[in-house]
């Protein structure tokens, strides 16, 4: 485990988390001292990071700790105000519209449209990346995420777990390399959760997958890294094996609770 | 990005806009109600004053009245879908040219606005037009017609963006709306009025006018271009 960092400085515990994180895998995405302004407010804080190629991030942390800005800087729908960011080997302040066709992004929102078919949204979403929509691909991912059943039904007529099923068919239509979740089990009961689970197992292949969540035990069951951030700095980072989910929780409370942070 | 693969996303993002509107009617049923009840409050008005006004002289303006504000309804719809379960952030995830998402968005309003006049002018026409005596320019308020929803429909698009996540945009929209285009709206109601009335040797104006809407559609549909990144980004 690479974390102790819950009591040391912020250059040295940010330093760890590098390290902790990084190992000697190639890397996914590489982030260099992160920093996000809204004004006065710091969103992000100095954020170093190093997700290796394949990792399973999650990312915890209290309301306002800086999650969801550092996802949507790592999504290039915002630009850090200081820092660098390096993503599957390209420089992402450089070439945003290069990478953005090599990542996925899967929000609690279902970035779909309600008055659309099933089928419709992924071939809209799909002629964006360029060039005519690949159907066979798009049948496919409805196969997949077992909606095949239901393409030609307005997405409006969706439960909210199969409306986040779909917004996995989504995400991958242009075959991300790199996908981000956003709080993905929001508003999900616990079976279409599960269901979920099995379809992002099902969809791992290789893939980079970076996770924002409230929930500590599922998103620990599911990582391969845990990060937690607190007002919007790396704080503990972890490598899965070798820790067990009740210290970890342990940590995370100590470390945000006791405002170590 | 290439421009075969920019002409694809435009025409993909076009033909989701349009097939939305096709199915739902939303925005196109809310803005032809509006005109409708415009139209009645212009009947009623001028029903008060019998034949001591001349329809004609204030033809021009009535009818931009009713364009601006159908219009405002229409734009503050335009982004709706897009908003409501974060479809824009899913659009801005794919490698699109910003630009290129501000000219499908344009065009698709501009389309549904011609669509709303189609009905409300000769309806515009047929309640308050029809006994008066109309000048052989009258034809000619197609011109203003069509360069001034343009540039309604350029600068609507791009205030419209700007005041998506914003607190009481309905009315923000319109606060933002009226001054910016002003020139635009000034030029065209002049035009129209002239066409309208033709008066011997005014044509000039005519023309002087709808060249400068033309101006400013293209110098505010220019900045509008350049500036829509920093607007989406923001």
């Amino acid at each position: 485990m690479g974390s102790g960092g819950a009591h040391r400085g912020a250059g040295e515990r940010a330093a760890a988390v590098s390290a902790a994180v990084a190992g000697d895998r190639p890397l996914a995405v590489e982030a260099r001292g992160l920093v996000k302004r809204f004004g006065a407010h710091r969103g992000l804080d100095g954020v170093d990071l190093a997700v290796p190629a394949g990792a399973f991030l999650s990312i915890f942390g209290p309301n306002g700790a800086g999650k969801t800005t550092l996802l949507r800087i790592l999504a290039l729908l915002s630009r850090p105000t200081r820092g660098s960011l390096s993503v599957l080997g390209a420089d992402a302040l450089e070439e945003p519209d290069a990478l953005r066709a090599r990542i996925g992004l899967i929000s609690h929102r279902s970035m779909l449209y309600g008055d659309l078919t099933a089928r419709e949204n992924l071939e809209f979403f799909s002629s964006l990346y360029g060039g005519a929509p690949d159907r066979a691909r798009i049948d496919e991912l409805l196969r997949v995420v077992e909606l095949d059943h239901r393409r030609t039904d307005c997405v409006r007529t969706f439960s909210r777990g199969m409306q986040q099923r779909l917004s996995i068919a989504r995400a991958l239509v242009n075959d991300p390399e790199l996908v981000l979740l956003d709080e993905p089990y929001s508003g999900l009961d616990p079976h279409a959760a599960e269901l979920f689970d099995q379809l992002i197992d099902r969809v791992r292949d290789g893939r980079t997958f970076i996770m924002v969540s409230h929930d500590l035990e599922k998103g620990f069951s599911l990582c391969t890294h845990a990060l937690i951030l607190a007002r919007g700095r790396a704080v503990v980072c972890a490598e899965r094996a070798g820790v067990d989910a009740a210290a970890f929780r342990d940590l995370y409370l100590a470390t945000v609770g006791m405002g170590v942070a | 990005m290439g421009r075969p693969v920019a002409w694809a996303q435009y025409r993909a993002l076009l033909a989701k806009d349009l097939r939305q509107e096709l199915r739902t009617r939303e925005m196109l049923t809310s803005m032809a109600v509006y005109a409708l009840l415009v139209l009645t409050v212009y009947g009623a008005a001028l029903s008060q004053v019998g034949d001591r006004v001349q329809t004609v002289s204030l033809a021009g303006g009535m009818l931009w009245a009713l364009i601006v504000f159908t219009s405002l309804l229409g734009l503050n719809r335009s982004f709706s879908h897009e908003t409501e379960s974060g479809c824009l952030e899913g659009i801005l995830l794919a490698p699109v040219d910003r630009a290129v998402v501000f000219a499908a968005k344009a065009t698709s309003n501009l389309i549904f606005l011609l669509a709303v006049e189609a009905l409300s002018v000769p309806l515009f026409f047929l309640f308050f037009l029809s006994g008066a005596e109309l000048a052989a320019t009258t034809p000619l308020i197609a011109v203003p017609l069509a360069v001034g929803t343009v540039g309604v429909a350029g600068v609507g698009t791009l205030l419209s963006t700007m005041t998506i996540d914003t607190r009481g945009r309905d009315v923000l929209l319109a606060i933002l709306f009226i001054p910016v285009a002003f020139p635009l709206l000034y030029a065209c109601v002049s035009a129209t009025t002239t066409a309208f009335l033709g008066v011997e040797g005014t044509l000039g104006g005519f023309w002087t006018s709808c060249a400068v809407a033309g101006a400013y559609d293209v110098i505010m549909i220019a900045a509008a271009w350049g500036l829509y990144e920093f607007i989406l980004d923001a």
